[in-house]
């Protein structure tokens, strides 16, 4: 059936839980682009049959006006109008179907790629500029490079206002957050204090100085 | 703002700013921003002032530090900050994240186009250039000549019918700052209601779209 893989690729995007990324399905995506190649086979054929089919019954009409004619004939090539017509009309629903067929198929491919697009830019917000391995895997070469072109847009963008945005992502409470560091970060300076964030290490930082490396997952926010 | 106010009336500038109600306006800003279906016109003056206004009070907050006044004080004052700072972030946030929802009808809509600042234009011309591209390599230079349009299904299309547009008729829930008698929802005449000081309703965005813009209805 024409259009299954397609709504197969779009269903597959939807069975995944909002915002969670999974490995671009590359094999049936070719055969959807495949399928719409074949598509573009069987109409370009009809397209020039409706095209003889319409010339034919121009010079037919344009004969009967310009010569009388006896009833006779007129029955005659009249019958003939009404084959012609219902191949023609024949024809014109059978590209009718292909071609929306293929317009259903780029419609799924589009929006395919389009969420997932959507997806990668929220990641966007949460890393900075560069992706863990585990999710590039996932990605096609153009999403790789969609990626990056977007984090240096965003970039500019914020470059451009001197302000942070990919901070501040929760309506703050209090200033300072009691947080585990995960991961030996080493001395770092931060907004007030010049830390030492140690591996197991319990400390009070400045929200906005901790957002970034519990995001990255190098510290966790104790709560309670 | 008077950049030549000295260190010892930073509090009295902070006190005095405090009195204008920019940080509400910018929650109203905010607010509006997150629950209206399409862009809104940039605050590029409340913006501005919001941004001086976040500037002074870090000088004051570290003046506060430096003198050794009580911590209990700084800290209230830190939070006020972050609050903030975090309603001028998450502003400027939203707005991006609907241009990037909308990028094409607004790219072609003049007016939608206009509501943006300039830095947002910028953002959107090359936030625009990226997600094409994308596209095009994915899937549309894969397809048949006729069918690689990013705005529309196919060339026998009459016109983009494939540019995700903003619902106007959505519902929203809205509040209503001043008395403003019967209201007329739709252009036939047909639905009135009465719009009280206070009350919230939920109706479509498109009928109460010109009472947003205008600031007499407040989004929720």
């Amino acid at each position: 059936m024409y259009g299954r893989k397609a709504s197969e690729l779009v269903k597959e995007f939807a069975s995944v839980e909002h915002g969670q990324v999974f490995t671009f399905n590359n094999d049936l995506f070719a055969q959807v682009l495949e399928e719409c190649d074949g598509h573009l086979l069987h109409l370009q054929p009809l397209m020039r049959k409706i095209q003889e089919h319409e010339d034919k019954l121009k010079d037919k009409s344009r004969s009967q006006e310009e010569i009388g004619i006896s009833e006779d004939e007129t029955s005659k090539s009249q019958d003939e109008k009404t084959l012609i017509q219902n191949a023609l009309k024949s024809d014109q629903f059978g590209a009718l179907v292909h071609h929306l067929s293929l317009v259903r198929n780029k419609r799924c491919l589009m929006a395919y790629v389009y969420k997932r697009a959507e997806v990668i830019r929220s990641l966007g917000w949460m890393v900075d500029s560069v992706l863990p391995e585990t999710i590039q895997e996932k990605l096609s070469t153009s999403e790789k490079e969609y990626f990056k072109n977007h984090a240096a847009t965003l970039q500019s963008y914020m470059a451009e206002l001197d302000l942070h945005l990919t901070v501040d992502m929760i309506p703050p409470k209090d200033p300072y957050i009691k947080v585990r560091v995960l991961d030996d970060i080493g001395e770092i300076a931060l907004s007030d204090q010049v830390a030492n964030l140690a591996r197991h290490a319990i400390m009070f930082l400045r929200r906005t100085d901790a957002e970034q490396y519990i995001t990255q997952g190098q510290m966790e926010e104790l709560t309670g | 703002m008077d950049s030549g106010a000295g260190e010892s009336s930073a509090a009295d500038d902070y006190e005095s700013l405090m009195s204008t109600t920019d940080a509400e306006l910018l929650k109203t800003a905010w607010r509006n921003e997150k629950a209206a279906p399409e862009i809104l016109n940039f605050a590029a003056d409340l913006v501005q002032r919001s941004r001086q206004q976040i500037q002074l009070m870090e000088e004051m907050v570290d003046d506060y530090i430096n003198d050794g006044v009580d911590p209990l004080t700084v800290s209230l004052y830190q939070i006020d900050l972050d609050r903030t700072m975090f309603l001028l972030r998450s502003y400027l946030r939203t707005r991006l994240q609907k241009i990037e929802k909308y990028v094409f009808h607004i790219q072609k809509t003049a007016e939608e186009w206009n509501r943006l600042s300039k830095q947002e234009q910028k953002f959107a011309s090359r936030f625009a250039g990226d997600i094409k591209n994308h596209l095009d390599q994915s899937v549309l230079s894969r397809l048949p000549d006729q069918y690689q349009s990013h705005l529309r299904q196919s060339a026998a299309s009459e016109e983009d019918d494939m540019v995700p547009e903003p619902q106007l008729d959505s519902y929203v829930v809205c509040r209503s700052k001043k008395y403003l008698g019967t209201y007329q929802l739709d252009d036939g005449g047909e639905e009135l209601i009465n719009i009280e000081v206070d009350d919230m309703y939920a109706l479509p965005y498109k009928a109460i779209k010109p009472l947003v813009e205008s600031g007499q209805v407040d989004l929720v």
